[in-house]
């Protein structure tokens, strides 16, 4: 810290979290992602490169997608939020999660939980996308992995079967 | 070296009057962030020089767009997503709606503002040579009042701007008087998402008897600032279109600019093409208004034809005799904007009969056969159509045989699909799934296929 540097107050927080209400005390600038990893202990989420360039650590807010490291947690206020943990149900994977397994859209799987809530909001919006509306829903999201093929059909496979809520 | 948060303070006024005596009474002290986007880059860098910030995302001050008789007027505060959403967004200022799709992947453009890519000032912005073009005007708002300034000065240096220290952006006006013009826009970077751009064009031209008669063309990452390309467009106004004056062109917008060498391209590189793109534009320009000189001539013949022979002539776009009669009944059509609307129209009022009649006139998907009823250019277009879905390995084509019939046996008619462009595994995946629909909605969605291909063919008839 520098010499000239001054502490601010926290303050209280609540939002909703894949169904369940939260209230945190936080300091205000605090990324919206390190207060779900660190506070709330939900670390599905993932940090790629801290400045929206990767999607790793998308999350849905009020319904919208968003990079998390790019949301100070004070704008998160009031909102509902949904991780990757929200989307299975009484153990059962939701349709996408189950696509991705059986198409081979994962390896190393820090990218995956970014994938999967991108191709979740464009699938809310558009239930039967044309391969180039699922390359372009996730074209904010970087794989080193898998080439991108596997997770393009993963998607397209999820919409055949009607992913969609 | 990360930020650490404990050094910031945010705070959250919800509303702009709140907002506005914040930064009044402190002028300087306060950063707005509304989205994020760029904001926080900075910050989580830690070079972000704020250590006070106040948030006005989804101020609803600032979140609306309004119409009015020759204007919209774009809240400041509106996402890149709500401007590829907005209708007349999309019909009046297409460069907007393209430069907001491709700035940065979705979750950017859930967050990113249009007021916030003018202040943050990055030349390499996307959405700015558009505004440029477009003679955006700024409402500027403060604690004092309000006032509206032309957007072309509002940048005065690299990242300066006209904005006084205690006032914000509270919307971008834009006339709508430019619906005439023939709009292009480019950019090219590294990939198409999430890359800055190495150089960004944003173009409208005009020709009327052979001349251009108005040209407005605007670069992004080729100066300190956005910067329209004035000098260009001195020596193209008045002038015929021909490859001397695209010479001239080019090498008047190169030594225009003012690129750099940085860690995206070099000055060269960007000089190059910077000239090689407003080229491209330019033979775009000549050849829209080839295309439209000639749909007039092919629509002012039409015109004169006798009522059946006008309808038979049309009648291999659609393949419905009602409908063929119906849209010789509407004319005269001038245009072709015209000519697609009155399409889709009568279209949609045709009874069922008529769909049929018109889907029977195709062939089935993967069939090299036309129905001996089709007319010679149908069974071409047809051929045209399908020609990407015809270059299929056996077990896809077998599939769609089966897919076919299975179809057929189910709502008794062919399945009728908008073949142009899509390969076979598409349409398959296609088919899978309308097999599933009932017989309501899948007659519905054939039809809607059926509008599409008529238009394209009806595109393609006024290039004869």
């Amino acid at each position: 810290m520098t010499a000239s540097s001054q502490e601010r107050p926290q303050c209280e927080i609540s939002f909703t979290v894949n169904g369940m209400s939260h209230t945190v005390r936080a300091y205000p600038m605090e990324r919206l992602l390190d207060v779900l990893r660190h506070d709330l202990e939900l670390t599905g989420t993932k940090e790629g490169c801290g400045e929206g360039e990767c999607g790793s650590c998308s999350v849905l807010l009020d319904g919208a997608l968003v990079n998390s490291c790019l949301i100070p947690v004070l704008q998160a206020s009031g909102s509902e939020i949904v991780t990757i943990e929200g989307l299975a149900s009484n153990g059962r994977l939701q349709v996408l999660q189950q696509s991705f397994l059986d198409c081979g859209g994962a390896q190393c799987g820090i990218c995956t939980p970014g994938m999967i809530l991108a191709s979740v909001h464009l699938l809310n919006k558009k239930p039967q996308p044309t391969l180039e509306e699922i390359r372009e829903g996730l074209s904010g999201n970087l794989c080193r992995c898998t080439g991108y093929m596997q997770i393009i059909e993963a998607v397209a496979d999820a919409a055949r079967t009607g992913a969609a809520k | 070296m990360r930020a650490h948060p404990v050094e910031y303070e945010l705070v959250s006024p919800h509303s702009l009057p709140g907002v506005l005596s914040l930064l009044a009474s402190e002028p300087g002290a306060w950063l707005p962030i509304a989205g994020g986007t760029d904001v926080m880059v900075q910050y989580s860098a830690g070079i972000l020089p704020a250590r006070k910030l106040v948030s006005i995302w989804n101020l609803p001050e600032l979140c609306r767009i309004e119409t009015s008789a020759d204007e919209i007027r774009i809240g400041a505060g509106c996402t890149y997503t709500d401007l590829r959403e907005h209708e007349a967004i999309n019909t009046e200022f297409p460069l907007l709606s393209s430069a907001a799709s491709w700035t940065g992947g979705i979750a950017n453009q859930n967050r990113g503002t249009l007021g916030g890519n003018i202040v943050n000032a990055s030349p390499a912005a996307d959405s700015l040579p558009a505004l440029l073009v477009y003679d955006a005007e700024l409402l500027l708002v403060s604690a004092r009042g309000e006032r509206r300034v032309p957007y072309s000065g509002f940048h005065i240096g690299y990242r300066k701007t006209q904005l006084a220290p205690d006032e914000l952006i509270r919307a971008v006006c834009l006339k709508t008087r430019f619906s005439g013009y023939y709009a292009h826009t480019r950019k090219v970077g590294a990939r198409n998402a999430q890359a800055i751009s190495k150089v960004c064009l944003a173009a409208l031209g005009r020709i009327a008897e052979g001349t251009v008669e108005d040209i407005r063309l605007a670069m992004g990452s080729v100066a300190p600032i956005p910067l329209r390309l004035t000098a260009t467009e001195r020596i193209l106004r008045g002038k015929r279109i021909d490859s001397q004056l695209v010479q001239l062109a080019k090498m008047t917008a190169a030594a225009e600019i003012q690129p750099i060498d940085d860690i995206r391209s070099s000055a060269r590189y960007r000089a190059a093409v910077a000239g090689n793109l407003v080229a491209e534009f330019l033979e775009q320009l000549r050849t829209n208004q080839e295309r439209t000189e000639r749909a007039t001539r092919v629509l002012s013949i039409w015109n004169d034809l006798p009522p059946d022979k006008a309808a038979e002539e049309i009648l291999p776009c659609c393949g419905s005799k009602a409908w063929a009669r119906q849209m010789a009944a509407r004319r005269p059509i001038f245009e072709e904007a015209s000519l697609l609307s009155v399409c889709d129209e009568v279209w949609k009022n045709l009874p069922q009969s008529d769909w049929l009649e018109a889907f029977r006139s195709h062939p089935r998907i993967g069939d090299s056969h036309a129905p001996s009823s089709a007319q010679a250019k149908s069974a071409a277009w047809s051929g045209e159509e399908q020609r990407k879905a015809a270059s299929a390995d056996e077990d896809i084509k077998a599939a769609l045989a089966a897919g076919n019939r299975a179809y057929e046996q189910k709502f008794n008619h062919i399945f009728i699909v908008c073949a142009t462009g899509k390969s076979a595994p598409e349409i398959l995946a296609i088919l899978e799934r309308r097999l599933r629909n009932d017989k309501t909605t899948e007659l519905r969605e054939a039809a809607e296929q059926q509008r599409q291909i008529a238009r394209l063919r009806l595109k393609k008839w006024l290039l004869s």
